[in-house]
């Protein structure tokens, strides 16, 4: 069953990737870009193992890990909407001094255990042939990983309050017009972006690998980023962006094992190249257009 | 830009003296507040922050070793800062200086170590800053290729295909060009000693970085004083006109792309040529990403970038003085380069 | 236009010094990135009695953190211990020095830091160490794992392989699938080594086990090194063993999944009560304070630190860890008659004839490989399913 082991591992590698980008998304709705997603992670993953060697309890753990990614995103936050700093700028040292605050403070816990989230079979359900192992045989962050992506597309597309993120992110004189404050809208979807990338740095260090190392992100956040815009924007498609790259991750190591005689360097590049791959495609068939207040970021305007 | 200086001048003659206290005091503020901060991190871990900052500027500053491995560090950062600076002032985000630069190392190295390493010091030293050029091109005209043809955001393409480079290089590393006298690790054959830039007695200095500084001298001379570099400025400024006036974008778009990837590629080569001498897999890691930060430090402005490259290059080379001298972890450094970088960023308003 | 005459006049003023400075430099002087202000070959008898003697530091350069439970903390380790048996010295450290040109400048300033002795304790590092001893013929360099060494450079390093090679003897008679798995990060020779090493030891007691090589890339991603996991023992592999610099992900992983696994570098027993087998493990500390000892002394020309050193399960330097309790008593025994064997000499775990992936023979019938031989391996043996790149 090659088949099911690669979309489990999909989901098992992907998660991280995917809560990320759900972030990523939210913040980008609201025209923001956060290139130091990464950073954001590694404050999650810190954070979360911290909290849960302190108390032994993951799920305060993975709150805790929600916060310091939101700490972290509103230097972001504060950087780009209240001193106008240039976005992309700001995003790339908020990824650099990510990786230097968790390296600096994370060093006593790289030789701590956690007990952290194990997977948990869902009765019943991961009985159901081929499909159970692969969507219900989980740790329970997985699982509201999961759940998550309904809401969110719900609340962007279907709330008061998705308009107006999604106003912020297009028209933003409609906003004033109505008496809203754009620049809090966006405050607010820039660190609730970095809480969704913190839970999904947590997500690695307390449910998937019960450590915390320094630079375990490893790229995750910066993949993240580029997968909102293969998503067009859209939860569902981050989704199974996320997904997608966590398969590549899962199947090069798959290939090895195989014995074909494929240069391993080959098989690291696939789950970016994919990305790109499965960018070209999405983009080809142009459904969905950026946000105003983001393509000014890309056109180089990119102060907030 | 004449208006400008005109406001500029007439609020100066009103308040002389104040305009100019405050300017100058915000902009000394935004350069001492990090260290400030970074001081009273470092009283918390019982360092003494004077006794540093003093022996991190010995060591930058105390001697002409010093002051060029200072310059050496700010070589690369110059040019990759120049391929995110000239794409920049035509509206595109190239975060590919990374990859660009270590494809640009591997063609050069390819080049040296299969075809040049006969040659005269006057001819293959040349030809290697081709392939350099080359190689970074190529990179960077996948990236361009994707946005002229493929429609896809170049900040995006060239982030994931730095990556990709990584790889490339370490599969070539480990395989085609490994060394053959090196006991099977991961790393090309010397480049032979006629092909190695000549270098500042006392020093590691090769004359890489009087190439980097004829490069962005060059830049801003071909934005600044010239027909085309007026037409990318207006692109950049304003798509919408450019589209209006006729420019044809994609071609421009293009050639501003190869253009900056010529620049990390030679960047690539000179670290080759200039002080590594064989290509690793590690080979320039970073200096793309801190040459994106130098670029926009400097508001993407060519002769800026070269303070801000340099000012990037001293806080690395003090990096290593720190760790050894108070024996904190070298992540650390990324701290304190990240707190100056805040402050730049976020302190441009009121520093105007 | 005012911020631009600025500007100017910075390129200008830059422009200036450049040409000053290379006006004082000598076009011929480019040989290998050494700057002639070094000194000439000075090789007399007192030249070599005063190397390494009267410094007030010892420098270690490592390419990780010392805390991550893998190659650089056992490097630390032996760090501390100098920084105790000598007082009087000041140990000074860099992690995260990368393996490039940049690893010159942080032994540069440790030379300039009083250092007279420096441990460049990575592969990488070693090209860089030769540079910087041109430079300072009175500094003793004592490189991790080089293969080339110079009149003031000594290379040490610990034949790791044979534990390893016991590792796998044990592995090889614990699994019952008979196969096994083994993640490691990019294919350099000492990874293949171990690799073989491992394959050989469990083939040794099962001839038709084999072993999946999984290569993730990098040296420590948490990530990755799960997913690796997964995938191998998905792939019905029923031993783990790894060479990466962190290992709590992998051991905890398999535990977790019911699969026995095989430590590097340090002890992970506690991590896995169940499927611990057994370790291969690095022991510098009182190496590192003989060698530094010798340097002080004046001794290190002539001494056994002079070229290239090889300490072994022998001398200690590097050991096989302690046994699971799951492992039973037979299976311990036969190991540690193995492990006597091995120290007696009597038994050879690479003596010829060994053949590759592809049946080419590497070590003829009857021929014992030399460190050169071993330590730059670039190919897997018999057994190993896996591709590494040519």
């Amino acid at each position: 069953m090659i088949l099911a082991d690669i979309l489990t591992g999909a989901i098992r590698s992907g998660t991280s990737v995917m809560l990320a980008s759900q972030g990523e998304l939210v913040s980008e709705r609201a025209g923001v870009i956060n290139l130091g997603t990464e950073g954001s992670m590694l404050g999650g993953a810190l954070g979360g193992f911290a909290v849960t060697v302190w108390t032994g309890n993951p799920w305060l753990g993975a709150l805790a890990g929600g916060l310091c990614g939101l700490l972290i995103a509103s230097i972001h936050a504060f950087l780009v909407l209240s001193c106008g700093a240039n976005q992309l700028a700001t995003g790339l040292t908020i990824m650099f001094f990510g990786m230097g605050v968790t390296a600096f403070f994370g060093r006593g816990f790289v030789s701590e255990q956690i007990v952290g989230f194990n997977p948990v079979a869902l009765p019943l359900l991961s009985d159901i042939p081929f499909l159970g192992p692969i969507l219900f045989n989980h740790d329970p962050l997985t699982y509201l990983s999961i759940l998550l992506v309904p809401l969110l597309w719900f609340v962007i597309f279907r709330t008061r309050i998705g308009i107006m993120l999604r106003t912020a992110g297009e028209r933003e004189e409609v906003l004033f017009a109505s008496g809203i404050n754009a620049k809090l809208v966006r405050y607010l979807a820039v660190l609730a972006g970095g809480f969704l990338a913190g839970i999904g740095g947590a997500q690695l260090s307390i449910a998937y690998t019960h450590a915390w190392v320094e630079n375990m992100t490893a790229g995750r956040g910066v993949v993240a980023v580029a997968l909102v815009i293969f998503a067009s924007w859209k939860p569902a498609r981050a989704m199974l962006g996320a997904y997608l790259f966590g398969a590549a991750q899962a199947l090069q190591l798959t290939v090895q094992q195989q014995g074909y005689a494929i240069s391993p360097f080959f098989l690291f590049m696939a789950p970016y190249l994919l990305t790109l791959l499965a960018l070209l495609i999405v983009e080809r068939r142009k459904s969905s257009r950026t946000p105003e207040a983001l393509g000014k970021v890309f056109a180089g305007e990119g102060s907030g | 830009m004449k208006t400008q200086t005109g406001t500029i001048a007439l609020s100066a003659g009103r308040w002389p003296s104040f305009a100019r206290w405050k300017k100058r005091g915000v902009q000394a503020m935004i350069f001492v507040a990090p260290f400030v901060l970074y001081g009273i991190f470092l009283l918390c871990y019982g360092v003494n922050p004077i006794d540093l900052y003093v022996s991190m500027v010995k060591s930058a500053f105390g001697d002409l070793y010093g002051f060029g491995e200072v310059l050496l560090k700010a070589t690369p950062f110059v040019l990759t800062g120049l391929a995110a600076a000239l794409p920049a002032k035509a509206g595109l985000v190239n975060v590919g200086g990374e990859g660009q630069l270590a494809i640009g190392a591997l063609f050069a190295t390819w080049f040296a170590v299969f075809y040049l390493n006969a040659m005269p010091a006057w001819l293959g030293i040349p030809l290697m800053l081709i392939a350099g050029a080359l190689g970074g091109a190529l990179w960077a005209g996948l990236v361009a290729v994707l946005k002229v043809k493929g429609r896809l955001n170049e900040t995006i393409t060239s982030v994931l295909l730095n990556y990709v480079a990584t790889f490339t290089v370490g599969f070539f590393v480990h395989g085609m060009l490994k060394d053959p006298d090196s006991f099977n690790w991961p790393f090309s054959p010397e480049i032979s000693s006629s092909l190695r830039l000549p270098i500042v007695d006392g020093t590691r200095l090769h004359i890489g970085f009087v190439v980097a500084l004829v490069l962005a001298a060059l830049v801003w001379f071909v934005l600044a004083k010239t027909r085309l570099g007026f037409r990318i400025r207006v692109l950049g400024s304003n798509r919408l006109a450019a589209e209006r006036a006729g420019f044809n974008i994609n071609k421009m778009y293009f050639w501003v792309l190869i253009s900056a990837g010529m620049l990390a590629g030679i960047a690539g080569m000179i670290e080759i040529a200039g002080i590594e001498g064989r290509l690793r897999a590690s080979t320039g890691a970073n200096f793309g990403y801190l040459g994106f930060l130098a670029a926009m430090m400097a508001w993407n402005h060519p002769l800026r970038l070269i303070v801000t490259a340099f000012l990037l290059g001293m806080i690395s080379v003090a990096g290593n003085t720190l760790e050894i001298g108070s024996g904190l972890p070298s992540s650390s450094v990324n701290i304190l380069m990240a707190l100056v970088l805040f402050f730049i960023l976020g302190g441009r308003r009121w520093s105007r | 236009m005012k911020t631009k005459r600025r500007a100017s006049s910075v390129l200008l003023g830059a422009l200036a010094l450049i040409m000053l400075i290379t006006g004082c430099s000598q076009p011929g002087s480019h040989s290998a990135s050494s700057p002639s202000g070094g000194s000439s070959e000075t090789s007399t008898a007192s030249a070599d009695a005063s190397m390494g003697t009267g410094g007030s530091a010892v420098g270690f350069i490592f390419v990780g953190t010392k805390d991550d439970y893998g190659y650089n903390q056992a490097a630390y380790l032996g760090s501390v211990a100098v920084e105790e048996a000598y007082p009087d010295l000041k140990v000074l450290r860099a992690e995260n020095v990368p393996e490039t040109a940049e690893a010159e400048r942080v032994m540069e300033q440790m030379i300039k830091d009083g250092a007279k002795i420096i441990f460049p304790t990575s592969y990488g590092h070693l090209e860089p160490a030769l540079n910087v001893a041109k430079r300072h013929p009175d500094v003793v360099f004592f490189h991790q794992g080089g293969l080339k060494t110079a009149n003031n450079v000594g290379t040490y390093f610990g034949t790791i392989w044979e534990p390893v090679y016991l590792a796998g003897v044990a592995a090889g008679k614990m699994s019952k699938t008979g196969k096994l798995g083994y993640i490691v990060s990019v294919p350099i020779p000492q990874v293949l080594l171990n690799v073989n090493a491992f394959t050989l030891g469990a083939r040794s007691v099962n001839p038709d086990a084999t072993t999946s090589v999984v290569f993730t890339g990098s040296w420590c991603d948490p990530g990755q090194q799960a997913n690796a996991t997964n995938s191998l023992i998905d792939g019905s592999v029923d031993v783990l063993s790894l060479h990466q610099d962190c290992m709590k992900t992998v051991i905890e992983t398999a535990e977790r999944r019911g699969v026995m696994t095989v430590g590097y570098h340090a002890d992970a027993s506690s991590l896995a009560p169940n499927g611990w087998i057994t370790g291969s493990l690095w022991n510098w500390p009182e190496l590192f304070v003989e060698m530094v000892k010798t340097a002080q002394d004046g001794q290190f020309k002539g001494s056994k630190f002079d070229g290239k050193y090889r300490g072994t399960l022998a001398d200690n330097v590097v050991q096989l860890g302690s046994f699971g309790a799951n492992v039973p008593a037979d299976v311990v025994q036969y190991v540690e008659d193995q492990k006597k064997a091995l120290l007696e000499g009597t038994l050879l775990p690479f003596k010829g004839p060994v053949k590759d992936q592809s049946g080419g023979v590497r070590i003829a019938e009857g021929e014992t490989p030399t460190v050169e031989q071993l330590e730059g391996s670039d190919y897997l043996v018999e057994g190993v399913i896996g591709s590494i790149p040519k």
